[in-house]
């Protein structure tokens, strides 16, 4: 098989990202004689233009269409393992934005010193690189692979502290993704054996001419490759691992985890309803707006209840997945995709903002914030601005726009029930953000938080704001990234 | 015009933020009574020249100021332009807010942070005109959302001092009930978005959407409970008592003079010009609900110990006027509905006033504590509390008479497609209802006003009726006279009987 032009050009993203984590291994390796500031800051800058490309090349070809690795098939249009689309250039765009997010976040004198950078950078560009191949996956093999290179560095991430609670959080993600790869696998050999293709578009073509029997041994195929799925993205009831894995990792790890490694479940799980392994009406559609339903509820409940930042945010991230699943189930790629970015904006901020606390206030409660919009106002105003976008009530427009969004592509797919209990939720999860705003808006108690930001911190939690307030003000930038 | 009063609060607000904390108190209060005393000359200046509703007669198209497309994918439209049934509305808005900050000059919840106080209400201004503006179903629903966290940090910061706890429940309660009726209020709207293919109030006005059952009566269902939250109707009131009566006097002002309305204009203005024939279906319930809440609020004020919370469920009476004009979708019902929106807002506003003013100069709001005979120890508040308490019970001549008689008379002309009967038990149970509304009335004054000094000596510290109160409070009364004298002046607004 030779690689056409079209193949190179689809695959120069994933292929630089590749290309530019073991350069950053090898610098940081091999250049022991700078100094640890002047490392750090080439290796940022390194990853951060490699970045870069796959961002100017998503703008550049945004509106290209480029199958790669195509092979003639039987029946129909050629059959392609990755395809370079509108849909996926959107999907790399946001994962993009959230790899450079947290490489900001990770500057200079704001990671912990004990993290090795070099290796923290070499993972993070592999999980990139996953994630971008996950995004325009299109058969089976590919999608599966690509997600275990998004896994696989996440775990090595969390435990880079090499203390107990990384560890521990470290090995609990391991253990559920193992488990999750295996029921994933399972769903995929059957899925296989029914249609005897590996490929998305040929399987989506023979799923319909099925004869009953075997059409109820695809559904439990298509049943266990969601799943799995579902444990990636930590959709209730697989969620079980996140919140420990979330605490016990360096804050930029779980923005990481928070931004990267949970968009790339969803944009995997997108390619998977697209390109129609769960067609209109199907029992499929069904499994997803119940675990949708489910999973919002129970994180917005259980986010109720937290006492730690971090905690909150791992809960309410729950709480969001459900709302990114609802218009995911009804097969609405722009609702989703315009949901992911303000999401990804906003947590990136938001954990930015967090980070910043962390550092000086290890405990990492709500109570450390008491106060912060007179002590420090313009961090404050960013987190508040955060966490309403979250919500998703004006000023944050960026959120209540997707929620609108999402929504509105419930009601079209006529899921009435699902629209009900996303009201629901829109109001429990209004209650998780309004008990942290209020912390910050109370008087000051004996020892308010103020201390002086760290530049690159204040430059990233600008940046997030301002890109949030511009979502705000032009909404239809974020629903024009996946059309 | 419209955008600049729309603008303006919201630039003015952020200004305000942004300078140090340390400006004083007396400074942030002029600068905001500057800046709404703008907004409300502004307003003044839309005032229609000749009469009209475009939703029920072909006399006058809105005027539309800006329609532009906002998200083209979703079908979302920035379109604002106001008619004669939203610009009385956005000028009781701009007048309360000015009147709000006025008072604000002197009489300040004790907690302070006045800055962020003045700022929030130019935002809540904000959000209320561009609710009352609003063309495009979605930008509705969005300066809808504009007021609660503000509100919300109204209630939950100036509350009631005594009351921490209490204050962060009723300020709780308020936004999470408000916020589940919007979002049903949303689904309601984007079900009408499928059937009818678009969210322009204007369009959908001239060609709305038909049908009584099915899909159009689902929606007209999630809207009228999303409003009915906010209205609020029986039994979706709840949350009213606690919110008005530990929010500081300017939030209790704002809350039962402008917020309330937002329930009863969504009503007149989208659901039933845009749902006619589902909204016929649910008239007859609408109707029933808002005669319970009629009866239910006065008797619940007969029981009440606590002077804000008194007035606050007299709002609950009121709004059920207000509800069941609309529900008799006949002009007379409906323009009753709007000119006791007026009305309610300008008597409430004063009433929650002076329950502020009582408050403030006995600590609390409990009557058998404030003691009675106010006539001897108070005697020009106690004198315009009766006054306030006769416009509120709807003494003829005063502006809170002409909206419930226009209301009775709708229920007695209900649309010929309504049931007569029914509407004819709610006009004799809700005509009932003003005699309990007279009853409570009358009994909190004699409980408050009337007694022997002797037995009531005077707190130390009460004075009388200050400056301030009476600048703040005079255009009030004003216009509950004017208006009760002259009504024609709003109702020649909205064309011929």
């Amino acid at each position: 098989m030779t690689l056409t032009w079209t193949d190179w050009q689809a695959i120069a993203v994933p292929l630089v990202l590749a290309i530019g984590a073991v350069a950053v291994l090898l610098v940081d390796s091999f250049w022991r004689s700078a100094s640890a500031e002047l490392r750090h800051t080439v290796v940022t800058l390194l990853t951060s233009v490699v970045i870069l490309f796959g961002l100017v090349f998503v703008w550049a070809h945004r509106d290209d269409f480029k199958p790669a690795f195509c092979r003639p098939a039987v029946e129909g249009p050629a059959q392609c393992s990755l395809v370079f689309e509108p849909l996926t250039a959107g999907l790399w765009a946001v994962l993009l934005i959230g790899g450079l997010g947290v490489v900001g976040l990770s500057a200079y004198r704001l990671l912990a010193a004990d993290v090795p950078i070099g290796e923290y950078h070499f993972l993070l560009l592999s999980a990139l690189t996953g994630a971008t191949v996950l995004a325009g996956a299109r058969d089976l093999a590919t999608l599966v692979i690509a997600l275990e290179v998004v896994s696989l560095p996440s775990f090595a991430m969390v435990a880079l502290r090499r203390d107990r609670r990384g560890s521990e959080g470290a090995m609990k993600a391991f253990l559920v993704s193992v488990l999750s790869t295996a029921v994933m696998l399972f769903g995929v050999s059957y899925l296989y054996g029914v249609t005897g293709s590996l490929y998305l578009s040929t399987i989506a073509n023979r799923l319909t001419g099925l004869d009953p029997d075997l059409a109820r041994v695809a559904f439990a195929a298509g049943l266990f490759v969601i799943v799995g799925f579902a444990f990636k993205i930590a959709a209730v009831p697989f969620h079980a691992w996140l919140p420990d894995t979330y605490v016990g990792a360096p804050v930029e790890v779980t923005t990481f985890l928070a931004v990267v490694s949970k968009s790339a479940g969803v944009a995997g799980l997108l390619v998977l309803v697209t390109s129609g392994i769960a067609p209109d009406g199907s029992q499929l559609q069904t499994v997803i707006a119940i675990l949708a339903a489910v999973t919002m509820t129970v994180g917005n409940l259980a986010a109720l209840r937290q006492v730690e930042a971090v905690r909150l945010l791992a809960w309410s991230s729950i709480g969001q997945v459900g709302f990114l699943l609802a218009p995911l189930a009804v097969d609405n790629a722009q609702a989703v995709v315009g949901y992911l970015a303000a999401y990804v904006v906003v947590t990136l901020g938001a954990f930015g903002a967090v980070a910043v606390v962390q550092r000086h206030r290890p405990a990492g409660l709500l109570t450390d914030y008491r106060g912060m919009v007179r002590s420090e106002p313009g961090l404050a105003a960013a987190l508040i601005f955060f966490l309403v976008v979250l919500a998703g009530l004006p000023p944050g427009l960026a959120g209540l726009f997707t929620k609108f969004a999402a929504f509105q592509a419930v009601i079209d797919g006529h899921l009435g029930w699902l629209a009900i209990v996303m009201a629901v939720n829109v109001m429990i999860g209004l209650a998780v953000y309004l008990r942290w705003i209020a912390e910050l808006f109370r008087l000051p108690a004996d020892d308010p938080f103020s201390v002086d930001i760290e530049t690159p911190a204040v430059t990233m939690i600008s940046l997030c704001t301002a890109v949030a307030a511009v979502l705000s003000v032009l909404p239809s930038i974020m629903f024009a990234l996946a059309t | 015009m419209l955008l600049a009063i729309l603008v303006l609060p919201l630039l003015a607000a952020g200004a305000l933020w942004s300078v140090p904390a340390v400006i004083g108190d007396r400074l942030a209060a002029a600068y905001g009574s500057v800046i709404s005393g703008l907004v409300l000359v502004g307003s003044v200046l839309l005032w229609p020249q000749n009469g009209g509703w475009f939703a029920y007669g072909p006399q006058d198209e809105p005027r539309t100021e800006i329609d532009v497309a906002w998200i083209p994918s979703l079908g979302v439209r920035f379109h604002l332009g106001v008619d004669s049934i939203s610009v009385p509305l956005i000028v009781l808005t701009a007048l309360l807010t000015f009147l709000c900050c006025l008072y604000s000059l002197k009489i300040t919840p004790r907690i302070g942070r006045t800055r962020s106080l003045i700022a929030l209400l130019l935002v809540i201004e904000t959000g209320v005109i561009g609710t009352f503006s609003a063309l495009d179903l979605v930008l509705f629903f969005v300066c809808f959302e504009i007021v609660l966290i503000p509100m919300w940090l109204v209630i939950d910061i100036w509350g009631d001092h005594h009351d921490p706890a209490g204050r962060k429940r009723a300020a709780n309660t308020f936004v999470l009930m408000t916020v589940f009726g919007s979002a049903l209020m949303l689904l309601g709207f984007l079900l009408v978005q499928r059937v009818a293919g678009t969210l322009d109030i204007v369009e959908l006005t001239s060609s709305p959407v038909r049908g009584g059952h099915g899909i159009p009566l689902v929606a007209a269902l999630l809207i009228a409970v999303g409003l009915a939250v906010k209205v609020p109707l029986w039994p979706l009131h709840i949350w009213l008592p606690d919110a008005h009566a530990k929010a500081p006097t300017v939030g209790s002002v704002l809350l039962a003079g402008v917020l309330l309305k937002l329930g009863t204009y969504g009503m007149i203005r989208i659901l039933v010009p845009v749902l006619p024939d589902a909204t016929a279906t649910i008239a007859p319930y609408l109707g029933a609900f808002s005669t319970v809440a009629i009866v239910a609020g006065s008797l619940a004020c007969l029981a009440q110990t606590d002077v804000k919370r008194l007035i606050a469920y007299s709002s609950v009476g009121h709004m059920g006027f207000i509800g069941l004009g609309i529900s008799t979708l006949s002009p007379a019902g409906l323009r009753g509905a709007l000119f006791a929106n007026i009305a309610h807002g300008l008597i409430t506003g004063l009433l929650f006033f002076l329950a502020g003013a009582i408050k403030d100069r006995h600590d609390t709001s409990d009557l058998r504590t404030i003691g009675r005979a106010l006539y001897a120890r108070l005697p020009r508040i106690a004198a315009l509390l009766t006054f306030a308490c006769l416009a509120s019970l709807g003494l003829p001549g005063l502006a809170g008479f002409w909206g419930e008689m226009l209301v009775l008379l709708g229920a007695y002309h209900p649309a010929p497609w309504l049931p007569r009967t029914t509407f004819l038990v709610f006009m004799v149970i809700a005509g009932l209802g003003t005699v309990l509304t007279a009853a409570y009335f009358l009994r909190l004054v004699r409980n408050l006003c009337q007694g022997d000094p002797a037995e009531n000596p005077p707190a130390a510290f009460a004075v009388d009726l200050s400056r301030i109160e009476l600048v703040t409070w005079a255009p009030l009364i004003t216009l509950t006279v004017l208006l009760g004298v002259w009504p024609g002046l709003l109702l020649q607004q909205w064309g011929a009987l």
